[in-house]
């Protein structure tokens, strides 16, 4: 689904990905893991190239990423979740939903708010249809996020330490609603902290650090039988 | 020393339609200058090179000469180039809307970049192009932030207007001078002119600050 060979990124002089070979199977979950400042974000927003690559290939789903054309068309595919939500404040929550759907795909309005219904069902907020998204609390606000991408139909969803911002007792919802969507064989690409998370959903688990994958595999082999001694130091901190 | 009150009432008619014609150059020039301040705004951020040099150049051209000689280049050196007399009111539009564009265009700018990075990059990972995310989520939230700014310009404008009077466009301030011309009633005439401007800034803060309330930003 996602094909990435010799990705390199510098910002400047600063050389944050340090040649990236990545593939990411349909249905798969990738969780990716690794000290802070190590190049995990900028390597999943490469891949909806909200960062452009300096060097390297990446294609999603067979269409190679290269210029302004293809990049809209490859991101009506991939969906992304921040970790700051990015409701767009000024809209209500079906309203966030229905624009993408409307805008880009030129879907009628009925039928967009109809799906915009459906996924807010799925995610719980059903009844917050109206609401702004400063009436919300934090874990809300993310399960109205997830809903909003969700609406592309897109056929990868990239999360980006999606509960890091959120209160504690908030997690736990908005992990629920990306374990059911694994569960329903999106793929996945998916950077957080929560280790219990990672271990349970994830199919790969990559650790990365210093702009390399330095070690991947079944999350389990990983955390019970890290091979590589980075790989060890940062799991004796986290876990 | 003495007040005439009665010159004050009979030439306060006159005066006011000079206010009439501040009022109208003013919104003339502020609606000019709001069209060309927004696309002069968005070319200032935007990718394209070209049109960045370009908005940058005639923003500190116009922020970094006086308007009175900008005025005076509009009426006096342009119609040596084109051969034509130039109409007051025309001149007087084109020279303060040209100059209220360049102000309007940083505070569309610092408008538009107070909006949160995060906006843009949500609004393109959704497949919206950069000018659909401008139009649908970046401009209408900026919208709200620049009004207290943009009322500021209406009103720094309204006053500046005063300037138009050196070419015989017979706004307030130049009501006001042939007045006095007439009559030498310099104190009286002088004084209602800066009442009468007076009341039309203090009712544009009035406005803006009403319309600032009603569009209180939501924000998280
Ligand atoms: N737009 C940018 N301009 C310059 N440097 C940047 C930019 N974005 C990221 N960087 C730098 O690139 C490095 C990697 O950043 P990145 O956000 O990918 O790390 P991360 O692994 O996601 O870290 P964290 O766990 O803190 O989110 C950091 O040193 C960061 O300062
Ligand atoms: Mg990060």
């Amino acid at each position: 689904m996602i094909n990435i060979r010799g990705l390199h990124k510098y910002f400047g002089e600063n050389h944050i990905l340090k040649g990236i070979d990545l593939d990411i199977a349909e249905r798969e979950v990738v969780v990716i893991i690794g000290p802070s400042g190590s190049g995990k974000s900028t390597l999943l927003r490469c891949m909806n190239y909200l960062e452009e690559p300096s060097e390297g290939a990446i294609s999603v789903d067979g269409i190679v990423l290269d210029g302004e054309a293809n990049v809209n068309k490859v991101r009506e595919n991939v969906g992304m979740v921040f970790q700051r939500f990015n409701l767009f404040p000024h809209m209500t929550v079906l309203a966030n939903i229905m624009l993408a759907p409307m805008k880009v795909k030129h879907i009628a309005a009925s039928d967009a708010k109809q799906t915009a219904i459906d996924l807010l069902t799925r995610v719980g907020l059903a009844d917050k249809a109206d609401a702004y998204p400063d009436q919300l609390s934090g874990g809300q606000q993310q399960r109205v996020a997830i809903a909003r991408a969700l609406a592309m139909h897109p056929k990868v969803m990239l999360f980006d330490e999606p509960t890091s911002a959120l209160d504690p007792e908030m997690v736990g919802e908005v992990l629920d609603v990306m374990r059911k969507l694994a569960k329903s064989g999106m793929t996945m690409a998916i950077v957080t902290h929560e280790m219990g998370f990672a271990r349970e959903v994830g199919d790969r688990l990559l650790f990365v650090d210093d702009g390399r994958i330095i070690e991947q595999g079944p999350p389990k082999e990983i955390f019970e039988n890290p091979k590589e001694e980075r790989t060890k130091l940062f799991l004796s901190k986290v876990l | 020393m003495e007040f005439n009150t009665g010159l004050v009432i009979d030439s306060f008619p006159l005066l006011l339609i000079g206010a009439g014609l501040t009022i109208e150059i003013t919104a003339m020039s502020v609606g000019l200058g709001l069209i060309i301040g927004l696309f002069v705004g968005i070319a200032r951020i935007g990718g394209n090179k070209i049109l960045r040099l370009l908005a940058n150049v005639y923003v500190d051209f116009f922020r970094g000469t006086p308007l009175l000689v900008q005025i005076f280049i509009v009426y006096f050196a342009v119609p040596v180039i084109t051969g034509q007399r130039m109409d007051p009111f025309v001149a007087a539009v084109s020279a303060c809307g040209i100059n209220s564009g360049a102000y309007i265009a940083e505070i569309f700018r610092a408008g538009i970049e107070s909006i949160e990075k995060g906006q843009m990059e949500a609004g393109r990972s959704l497949g919206l192009t950069w000018v659909q995310t401008m139009r649908y989520i970046i401009i209408p939230q900026a919208f709200k932030r620049v009004i207290p700014p943009l009322g500021n310009e209406f009103i720094a404008l309204l006053k500046d207007s005063s300037l138009v009077s050196v070419i015989g466009f017979e706004e307030l301030t130049r009501r006001g001078q042939l007045i006095i011309a007439r009559t030498y009633g310099s104190l009286e005439i002088w004084l209602s002119v800066a009442v009468i401007y007076l009341a039309m800034t203090i009712t544009i803060s009035r406005f803006v600050a009403y319309l600032e309330k009603r569009y209180k930003i939501k924000e998280n």
